[in-house]
């Protein structure tokens, strides 16, 4: 589905990610993990097309075409959803109204005509119940002194109402009680199949006990620099990162 | 608690504290302004022609002009012609050393807090001292020139550097900018000149103090600092004036150049005399102080404490020319009695992500009148630029005035322009709560006040932040909200 | 002391003035005369004028214009591009700023009164408010208007009598091969405990011609009374507005004006002046200005809080295309009697071209201690998180643009009580927002 090769991406100049290799198939979830000003979330920000980043190598294949080439709402409409890190508040944009367009700009691009009022708002009841979205926030603006938590949801709502092919979650685990994670990774759980593929990052090993991925992928100074099973999330909570960190240099300096 | 009354009362009993006069032989020029006072002034400084041909051209300009109209407060008549334009204390001879400064100017100068004699200087601060017309002395020169800094008066300076002086004179504030820096680029008779050369940063404060001391003269300093590529320079001046029954005009130009990466940071603490209860006497400040940010990266930050004058006329601004330059400007003004006060910046954004500040803090109370002027232009090449102000007012009675004028001018859709304003009184909840842990009311007003204007403050550097601190609680004292 | 500066306009005004006035007795005479006369002694305004300083207005006075065309011919049908979907209100229909009847739905409610103002002159209380409620000394617009109006509308609603639907005012201007310089005068009388809703709007029908329209409007919010204005700005290209709104407001009064200027009109000057002359007063001042192209837009507003325990808010925003151009000048003034004033002021700006301009003057000038007075001031662009945020949900850029300048300007439009008015605008909106 998704084919990283040798990417190197910079902001403002600075290097960030010197050669990323990933692949994804569909049915897959893989789990990134490294230490803070690792890169991962900038490898997110480059997947979903955040202008302030420039590739300068490598390339990124999903579904066959060059992603680069993609505006952010192609990709999107491609199917590549990525749940932010720190969701954006638009005050005079409701929740809904937002919903909506994001709906039937995909279905426009499909060929689809726009959802009708009826089906929509039934549509939405059903995502709201699989994540526990609170209805009173539906007509509020978008975000807009929303809790942590209810953000983090936001932003899973969506993803199940878009279904995309590809979701990347930056930190969605960040600043969650033990119960919005479980609400969160439920939803999440019900939401992967067979034919779609989840890219999860973040710090803990904690969201990888209710999600649990197929691979786990160390970033470390703009490189993978190591890829094992779920059992090397449990390795990194007990040792951390320091012995990955000095085996990486030591392999820098020969 | 006093009650209003009594509060304008304790407000205009305080006494101006430098209202002293100093008795000294002067040589004073017959009051009148004409081609031959400028003629006059040139000679006594033994100026190059084209200097007098500048002071000439600067004249003319003045007498096509007209008085400014656009202030908040009715411009008082000026007779020009009722003016000396030079008055300087008699000296025998050429001085080569401060020890044969007259011994009634160091005594002054002593008793205004500067003293100029090298044991007792204040540490880490060079002084030049301007008595009325001219600079009577300027500290530590001797060892600034080790590092290349010229710090001397500009009447050295056009002797000892004319090149220097010709480069940079008038390049900000051009000769026929306004009415009263047209006047004094015709009349000036003296000031400061500041060379920082290139990657030195000055290791003392450079300072100057202003005194006024004759009467029916005008001041007309003018001050020119210059930082070369990568130099630092924090200057600081000060300022008073004997109290005296007639209005004092001090028309005085500031002009700054940074070139790369250079800072220049200018503090004035103000504090001529303010006039009496009635409104009677105190001097018209009205000065133009600009500073442009030639090179790349460089800064230059205004900041003021405010409280003399019978009315200040005066707007610290920056020419942000240079790309990713910076300019700041912190105030403070406090306006009792009958005074007024229309002061403010103007920040010309030209280069690309240029950044601005201001700060402005003004005070009013008695029947005193505070208004914040100020201009942030935004270029249409100035990329990214960005401006943050922050205007409050502090009303202390109910028979003083506080405004706020801001001119917004943005020609760039990549800019970032904010101003907020607010308008607000000494609340008597806190007054009260201070009293409550014994803390008495004059000292609550003080506390209020000075936390009010710290942001302000905290930009000048120590000696002249406890100096300000103080002036101000002694301005307000017994003004009680 | 005369001005100095004459211009095609102007000469065209003073020689023509004896010719122009209307001089049936008890038409205002005096009032007239001594208006002209402020006018000759102002002049038309240069960007000397501080008031000017932003707007040469006399860019937009160089075409030459005939002076008050009467009103032409206007059917039903041509009226409908003016139409509002959903509105259910009265109407009242000036063409060239005559009232026409014919066109016109009035309440017939005992207590209101909608007539010509000319038919109303002799009217004690018309005579006791007409000119007493505007800045003739520094004004030159209204101090013209004042010498030489014709037409506008004289409306008065009884002491509590509540107007049960909006009263929509269509104002159309006509003109053919010719400009016209028109000069519509109201005068709008709220007494007590009474309220009115008033939708104001523009048809610009000319054909070949330019208008130039220079109006005045006071208006007296009685004690207790509720008065709310919507005064949609969006005629043709070329036109030009200048109008003149004065308001005094007595005590326990609620007033709320609101004013949206989108696309086409070349230029619209905006003078708003309210006058708090009671106590425990309510006023919102609410502005959206949408301009494209070349248009120059100006608000000025200025509210003069003259008692105590007055609330005024005032929020003004502005989206700025192409090489659109607009200047914003609001003042707060607060007497010295006018304690416990809260007087709040905001004024907002998106630049969405490089060649787009905006000066503003926020002013405060207070005279009061115990007073919570604020204003701000902000331009910037769209907030490019924002933008990535809607973009990365599939939302096409220019959509998503929209969006958020429906979301920028959402502060107002929702304020708006009036739904087929409020559905009315944010269509207007986005149609205004093309971004090039």
């Amino acid at each position: 589905m998704l084919s990283i090769r040798n990417l190197h991406a910079e902001v403002e100049g600075k290097q960030i990610l010197k050669g990323i290799n990933l692949e994804i198939n569909r049915g897959e979830i893989h789990a990134i993990m490294g230490p803070n000003g690792s890169g991962k979330s900038s490898l997110a920000s480059v997947l979903a097309g955040r202008e302030n980043y420039t590739v300068t190598q490598g390339e990124i294949i999903f579904e066959g075409q060059d992603l680069l080439e993609m505006a952010p709402e192609v990709r999107a409409r491609e199917g590549i959803f990525l749940a932010f890190q720190y969701p954006v508040e638009i005050p005079g944009v409701s929740n809904i109204t937002f919903l909506k367009t994001a709906v039937n700009e995909m279905r426009a691009y499909k060929g689809l005509p726009p959802m009708e009022a009826r089906d929509f708002l039934k549509y939405t009841k059903e995502k709201q119940q699989l994540v526990s979205f609170d209805a009173n926030l539906m007509n509020r603006s978008l975000n807009e002194g929303f809790s942590g938590g209810e953000k983090k949801r936001n932003e899973i709502l969506q993803l199940a109402m878009l279904e995309p092919k590809l979701s990347i979650l930056d930190e969605t685990d960040s600043g969650l009680d033990i119960d919005a994670l479980r609400i969160v990774s439920n939803g999440v759980n019900k939401l992967r199949n067979s034919d779609n593929a989840f890219v999860m990052i973040t710090h803990y090993q904690r969201l990888l006990e209710y999600i649990v991925p197929d691979f786990v992928h160390v970033l470390y100074n703009g490189q993978i620099v190591k890829t094992g099973t779920k059992e090397l999330a449990l390795e990194l909570e007990e040792k951390g990162y320091d012995w990955l960190k000095e085996a990486y240099h030591l392999k820098e300096s020969v | 608690m006093k009650n209003s009354n009594d509060i304008i009362d304790d407000i205009a009993s305080k006494e101006y504290e430098f209202g002293f006069t100093t008795d000294i032989e002067m040589e004073i020029a017959p009051k009148g302004l004409s081609e031959d006072t400028i003629r006059f002034i040139s000679a006594k400084k033994n100026e190059p022609e084209w200097l007098l041909q500048w002071r000439l051209k600067a004249y003319a300009a003045f007498l096509k002009m007209k008085m400014p109209a656009w202030q908040h407060f009715d411009m008082p008549q000026i007779d020009f012609q009722n003016v000396s334009y030079y008055a300087a204390p008699k000296q025998k001879k050429q001085l080569n050393s401060l020890d044969e400064v007259d011994p009634e100017l160091l005594a002054t100068f002593a008793k205004l807090g500067i003293p100029l004699n090298e044991q007792k200087m204040m540490t880490g601060v060079a002084v030049d001292a301007v008595f009325d017309s001219v600079s009577v002395a300027t500290t530590y020169k001797g060892k600034l020139k080790e590092l290349g800094i010229i710090f001397c008066s500009f009447g050295e300076a056009v002797q000892e550097h004319p090149e220097l002086v010709k480069q940079y004179l008038g390049s900000v504030v051009p000769h026929s900018d306004n009415i009263f820096a047209a006047l004094n680029a015709a009349v000036f008779s003296d000031g400061s000149f500041v060379y920082i050369p290139k990657g030195v940063r000055s290791p003392m404060e450079l300072s100057t103090y202003f005194r006024i001391n004759a009467e029916n003269t005008g001041q007309f300093e003018r001050t020119l600092i210059i930082a070369d590529d990568d130099a630092y320079v924090s200057y600081l001046e000060g300022c008073t004036a004997p109290q005296r029954d007639e209005n004092q005009l001090h028309a005085a130009v500031v002009e700054i150049v940074t070139l790369e990466r250079a800072e220049v940071k200018y503090s004035t603490v103000q504090n001529w005399y303010p006039g009496d209860k009635d409104g009677k006497g105190g001097i018209y400040n009205f000065v133009t102080k600009r500073g442009i940010c030639r090179g790349a990266h460089s800064k230059i930050s205004w900041t003021q404490v405010e409280t003399g004058s019978s009315i200040t006329w005066k707007y610290p601004s920056v020419i942000l020319q240079g790309d990713h330059s910076q300019g700041e400007f912190y105030s403070v003004a406090v306006t009792r009695n009958r005074q007024i006060a229309d002061t403010g910046t103007k920040m010309i954004h030209m280069g690309k992500n240029t950044r601005s500040r201001i700060i402005s803090k003004g005070i009013s109370a008695g029947h005193g009148d505070n208004s914040y002027r100020g201009l942030v232009k935004i270029g249409p090449r100035a990329q990214s630029a960005r401006n943050f102000t922050q205007c409050d007012s502090l009303l202390i009675g109910d028979q003083c005035g506080a405004h706020t004028f801001p001119y917004i001018e943005s020609r760039n859709n990549t800019a970032t322009v904010e101003h907020e304003a607010t308008t607000s009184k000494i609340g008597e909840d806190q007054i009260f709560y201070l009293n409550a842990r014994g803390i008495d009311t004059e000292k609550a007003v003080a506390l209020i006040v000075n936390g009010y204007a710290k942001e302000v403050l905290n930009q000048l550097p120590m000696e002249f932040a406890v100096e300000a601190q103080k002036l101000l609680s002694i301005t307000l004292e017994g003004s009680v909200g | 002391m005369t001005n100095e500066v004459t211009t095609p306009f102007y000469n065209y005004i003073v020689d023509g003035f004896p010719g122009f006035l209307d001089a049936t007795p008890g038409n205002f005479l005096p009032l007239r005369e001594e208006a002209f006369t402020r006018f000759k002694t102002l002049g038309l305004p240069t960007t000397k004028a501080e008031d000017w300083r932003y707007t040469n207005v006399q860019l937009f006075l160089k075409d030459p214009f005939t002076f008050s065309p009467v009103a032409g011919t206007v059917t039903e049908t041509q009226l409908a591009p003016a139409s509002i979907v959903g509105l259910d209100a009265y109407r009242v229909v000036l063409v060239n700023g005559h009232f026409q009847e014919n066109l016109s739905t009035l309440p017939a409610i005992k207590g209101v009164t909608i007539e010509p103002l000319a038919a109303a002159a002799t009217r004690p209380l018309v005579q006791e408010h007409l000119g007493q409620h505007i800045h003739l000394q520094d004004q030159p617009f209204a101090a013209l208007n004042t010498a030489l109006f014709t037409g506008g509308l004289f409306i008065e609603v009884a002491a509590n009598v509540i107007v049960d639907k909006p009263i929509y005012l269509l104002n159309v201007y006509t003109t053919t091969h010719k400009n016209a310089f028109i000069q519509p005068r109201n005068l709008w009388i709220i007494h007590t405990n009474a309220a009115l809703e008033i939708v104001e709007s523009v048809l610009d029908l000319s054909d070949n011609g330019i208008v130039l329209v220079n109006g005045v409007t006071e208006t007296i919010v009685k004690e207790n009374a509720e008065f709310s204005h919507y005064n949609l700005q969006m005629a043709a290209k070329d036109g030009r507005y200048i109008h003149y709104t004065a308001t005094e407001q007595e005590q326990y009064s609620r007033y709320h004006h609101f004013n949206f200027t989108l696309p086409a009109a070349s230029f619209t000057r905006n003078n708003l002046s309210v006058a708090l002359h009671g106590n425990y007063t309510e006023s919102n001042m609410l502005g959206l200005y949408v301009a494209n192209d070349a248009q120059h837009v100006d608000n000025h507003t200025f509210v003069d809080h003259l008692r105590p325990n007055c609330n005024s808010n005032e929020l003004y925003k502005g989206v700025l295309l192409d090489s659109a151009k607009a200047v914003f000048t609001g003042r707060i003034h607060v007497n010295q009697i006018a304690q416990k004033t809260n007087a709040f002021q905001q004024n907002s700006n998106l630049l969405l071209s490089d060649k787009a301009d905006i000066n503003s003057q926020p002013q405060l000038e207070i005279y009061a201690d115990d007073v919570k007075c604020s204003h701000g001031f902000t331009v910037g662009q769209f907030n490019q998180e924002a933008l990535f945020y809607l973009r990365s949900r599939g939302i096409g850029e220019e959509a998503a643009r929209n969006m958020l300048v429906g979301a920028f300007a959402y502060d107002i439009t929702d304020q708006v009580k009036i739904p087929a008015v409020q559905d009315y605008i944010i269509s207007h909106i986005e149609e205004s927002i093309v971004i090039n």
